[in-house]
């Protein structure tokens, strides 16, 4: 209940976004454990100079004291101003582990030693200097298919004293794609001409010509005897006929259960973008053209991972 | 072994410094083997740091601990109170580096650093020595930061500068709490003057005893004049009269009858007849308005120019003029006094104090009481016969030095016709003996003469080596009357002071001579010494009532309430200013200099009626100009074209002057629009 109150009010206070400027609406602060001994130790002073009459021991106090209260602005000002961006994601299949990238940009001031975790996750520790941008990438634990949205990214520092902590606790328009964990022990969802068992060459279709290489194309389409020869790097193309297309359907899987269709998809996937094979993927709301290649298998995979959600978190 | 934290190598400098800087008081006033314990840790950490020694097993660890703790029983006597305490925690500090495993440690060891700062300054609490105290604070703060700035490229330099740059912002904060956060009664009793010697003038006075004083140059007291301060020869700081002499050693007294409400005025309750009396014979005279701040001396005595009358606060005016502390003083003692000059001090003298005043011991110096006899039937006149004695000081070979010769069992006898060499006390106290066998009421007086003008402060610093005795004589129609028998002896001594006197003499050199004579460090000491002075008034001396005083003033009556408004108000605003200037020209700098330039230039063209020309181009704006004050054209275009030259300059920003030919032309541009 307070929980929920809680994450409420951060919602509201803290919207989820692209990108995020650390302001003093974003930014909380509190003493840290050391600073609650470093007041004690102030009060300890306090009491000394008092009983001793001492005006320099409590004078040496009151230093303590504003030295604490500086130290508010200064970690305060450590975080402010530090923009954070959603970057790119690393996806992974269900049960492993995804990659977020979040820039930080520093603007007119240096940002030392902030540290950045999900909850329950060790904390990764960036400076940036004045005008600096870096890339942190972050772990990410992949639980179920699916988009999946990491929670409130915990931004902290405490430089310069250590005896205040100021965090911000972010919620970036980012997330990971989990993709179903492949499974093999079932029928081919494939439909259509191809090579049997994935093992297919395309020597079977019609060679059409080169064109350049880009990266993404398989690299067992590479006119590797043409590289030998110093023609540099291009890839084959194919001309396959739209009934020789080598078709991956969700619907060939009658009988089974959603996610274990999605696993044999998603076996299939990774066995025929290994082989080189060209293949298409058909889902019950989305289709992916025949294609191979790095770029068309991550296509695939991800498409196996929204199936379901589509428009829904998109 | 263990995986131990490494401080980071840039904090590593500063947290060393630290830790050294932090012990070195203790280790200057305490035993030796402290010296001997700190820098083995220190080495030790080093090679622990450096992968070449391992983390001291915990049996080593518990054999340091218990050998400290020992060490310090045996050096001390005791593990509690203030000495033995402070050097206790001082080296357990240094210790808790060697077994530092974690980052936590660190942070524990750094913040336990600044509660061993203060208790340097239990022992000593100068200006200089709060300054270094200020010094230790940075390096501890320089190595929290660098503790917790964990990035290989960090520098240790930018740690001591960020500490730098809070604690300077800090002390603003820190001056407002100083003077603003009310000084509360100690919360329980500490004695913090066990095992502390007493200094100064004691209520006894045997042979020997002020020229023990007079080799330290230690500082007695502070005297601050609000206006000029009097001639040399006339410092006489009366502290106290000696009455009763038993043959070796002059003591206090007063006569049986004489109860403490007859003998002292604490300032409350109707004043005394004698009280009332001295008030009436000062009211016309001249007098010196100061100040005088006693150093701790853990005795009762305060001194002050003849004749005091004092504001009443902690302190009583006895009868025989001198003034006594309530408590004994163990902290800096600040006191007013007003003296009047040339009070004459015609008190009737009682029989019993009469008595008191002429009582001898029924034995000893019988040359001494001849010689009073032979004067007594020369002379009816009392004051023919104190100026014979006088002059008979004079003319007989009397030495006045440092260091008499031993002067056998009697003391007066041998002193005045065997050895005639001797300090203010021997005189002081044969003179008294002569008169007093010769009848003439007398008392010797205890007290500083003299003192070291500060011409930049107005203020005088007395110090032990001023320590003088004289004789008061009691004359029929005059009252006592002031004798220094010293002074005819040797005038030098109530000219020039001590140091003059003995230096003339070719005597002895005294503690802080030599170098300190040259006139740079003359100069420079005198400085230090009004520093020092302002200190001990201004800052060391801020107490309850000074508080309330100075608060009294600004806020009429000090209530909780006002004081904890003003002390918010003034926090948070010094707070808000610290913020603003650090926060200032934050993001984006949103205007160049060029655009400001051209800002200034649509303001002065607005005031003159062109709306709006912010929002127009340099070209657009000369054309309005020209419109409107066809004189101004020629200002106009010249103005544009620097700076249109400077705006669309390539990759460099406009310099200074270039800025500055600018903002001349657009001044002529404004005048030319008219």
């Amino acid at each position: 209940m307070v929980k929920r109150a809680w994450q409420n009010w951060l919602a509201r206070r803290l919207p989820r976004d692209h990108q995020v400027q650390l302001n003093q609406r974003r930014i909380f602060i509190l003493p840290s454990g050391y600073g609650v001994l470093y007041l004690v130790v102030a009060l300890l002073l306090f009491l000394g100079g008092v009983n001793y009459e001492n005006n320099l021991i409590l004078a040496l106090c009151f230093l303590m004291v504003s030295l604490f209260v500086m130290g508010i602005l200064h970690t305060f000002r450590n975080l402010s101003a530090l923009t954070l961006r959603a970057g790119a994601a690393r996806n992974g299949f269900v049960g492993g582990h995804g990659g977020l990238a979040v820039v930080l940009v520093s603007r007119g001031q240096p940002h030392r030693s902030v540290w950045l975790s999900w909850p329950g996750q060790d904390a990764q520790e960036v400076s940036l200097e004045t005008g600096e941008e870096k890339t942190v990438w972050l772990n990410l634990a992949l639980p179920r298919r699916g988009p999946v949205r990491p929670q409130r990214l915990r931004v902290e520092s405490r430089y310069p004293l250590g005896l205040l902590r100021a965090w911000s606790l972010v919620a970036l328009e980012h997330h990971c794609l989990a993709w179903p964990r492949p499974r093999e022990d079932a029928p081919s969802p494939w439909e259509g001409r191809g090579g049997s068992g994935g093992t297919g060459r395309h020597g079977s279709e019609a060679f059409q010509g080169l064109r350049a290489y880009v990266l993404g194309d398989s690299l067992r389409q590479v006119d590797w005897k043409g590289y030998a020869r110093g023609r540099g790097m291009n890839t084959k193309l194919f001309d396959a006929e739209e009934g020789e297309r080598l078709w991956l359907g969700y619907d060939r899987l009658e009988g089974l259960p959603e996610e274990q269709r999605l696993a044999l998809l998603c076996h299939w996937v990774l066995l025929l973008s290994e082989a080189g094979q060209p293949f298409g993927l058909r889902l019950p709301a989305m289709e992916l053209a025949p294609g191979s290649g790095d770029e068309h298998r991550l296509r695939a995979l991800d498409l196996l991972a929204l199936h379901g959600n589509e428009g829904g978190q998109r | 072994m263990a995986r131990l934290y490494q401080v980071p190598s840039h904090a590593r400098p500063w947290l060393t410094a630290a830790i050294l800087a932090i012990s070195l008081p203790q280790l200057l006033r305490g035993p030796f083997w402290q010296v001997l314990l700190l820098l083995a840790i220190l080495l030790w950490r080093a090679l622990m740091d450096r992968q070449r020694a391992p983390l001291p097993g915990r049996w080593i660890r518990v054999l340091l601990l218990l050998g400290t703790v020992g060490g310090i029983y045996l050096s001390f006597g005791r593990l509690i109170g203030p000495e033995a305490g402070t050097a206790l925690i001082t080296s357990l500090f240094a210790l808790k580096y060697l077994e530092l495993v974690g980052r936590r440690d660190a942070y524990v060891l750094i913040i336990i650093g600044y509660f061993v700062c203060a208790t340097i300054l239990l022992f000593q609490q100068g200006f200089f020595v709060f300054l270094y105290v200020c010094l230790c604070l940075l390096l501890l703060t320089a190595s929290l930061v660098g503790i917790h700035y964990n990035d290989s490229q960090a520098r240790s330099r930018q740690h001591l500068g960020k500490a730098a740059v809070l604690l300077l912002q800090a002390v603003p904060l820190a001056v407002v709490l100083f003077v603003l956060v009310p000084r509360l009664p100690p919360l329980w009793n500490v004695h913090t003057d066990q095992g502390q010697a007493r200094t100064g003038m004691s209520d006894t006075m045997a042979p020997g005893q002020v020229s023990n004083l007079a080799e330290s140059s230690a500082i007695a007291f502070r005297v601050q004049f609000d206006g000029e301060v009097p001639p040399y020869r006339q410092r006489y700081w009366r502290g106290l009269t000696y009455s009763w002499f038993d043959g070796r050693t002059w003591s206090q007294a007063r006569p049986d009858d004489w109860g403490d409400e007859l003998t002292f005025y604490s300032g409350r309750g109707a004043p005394p007849l004698w009280y009332r009396d001295l008030l009436r014979r000062a009211a016309d005279r001249p007098y010196w308005d100061y100040q005088v701040i006693m150093a701790p001396s853990q005795r009762r005595w305060l001194y002050a120019l003849n004749t005091p009358v004092p504001e009443f606060d902690g302190l009583v005016l006895a009868r025989d003029r001198h003034l006594v502390a309530t408590e004994p003083v163990t902290g800096n003692f600040r006191y007013r006094v007003r003296s009047y000059t040339g009070v004459p001090m015609t008190e009737p003298l009682a029989p019993d104090q009469r008595a008191l005043m002429l009582s001898l011991p029924e034995q000893g110096f019988p040359r001494a009481r001849e010689l009073a006899s032979q004067w007594r039937r020369q002379y009816r006149d009392d004051s023919a016969l104190v100026s014979a004695a006088l002059h008979w000081f004079r003319d007989e070979p009397f030495h006045y030095t440092l260091s008499p010769p031993a002067v056998g069992p009697d003391v007066v006898d041998g002193f005045l016709f065997n050895t005639r060499r001797g300090f203010c006390e021997h005189y002081a106290s044969s003179f008294v003996v002569l008169m007093r066998a010769a009848g003439i009421p007398s008392r010797v007086v205890g007290g500083y003469q003299g003192g070291e003008a500060n011409p930049m402060g107005r203020h005088l610093l007395i110090r032990q080596y001023d320590a003088h005795a004289w004789a008061e004589v009691w004359l029929p129609g005059r009252g006592w009357v002031e004798v220094d028998p010293t002074a005819a002896v040797a005038p030098e001594r109530v000219e020039l002071g001590l140091r003059g006197s003995l230096s003339q003499a070719g005597e002895v050199r005294l503690p802080g001579d030599g170098i300190g004579r040259l006139p740079v460090l003359f100069q420079l000491r005198q400085w230090a010494d009004l520093l020092e002075f302002r200190w001990q008034s201004w800052v060391l001396g801020y107490d309850l009532k000074r508080q309330n005083q100075w608060l009294s003033r600004w806020l009429g009556a000090v209530t909780p309430w006002r004081l904890a408004l003003l002390l918010l108000t003034l926090a948070a605003l010094l707070v808000l200013a610290t913020a603003l200037i650090m926060f200032r020209g934050r993001g984006p700098r949103s205007a160049t200099p060029l655009t400001r330039e051209y800002r200034r230039l649509a303001r002065g063209l607005s005031k003159r009626g062109v709306r709006g020309a912010e929002r127009l181009s340099a070209a657009q704006l000369c054309e309005r100009i020209a419109r409107r004050w066809p004189a101004a054209e020629p200002a106009a275009l010249s103005w544009r074209e620097t700076f249109e030259r400077l705006a669309y300059q390539q990759d460099t920003s406009p310099s200074i002057g270039a800025l500055r030919a600018l903002r001349r032309q657009r001044r002529r541009l404004l005048r030319a629009c008219r």
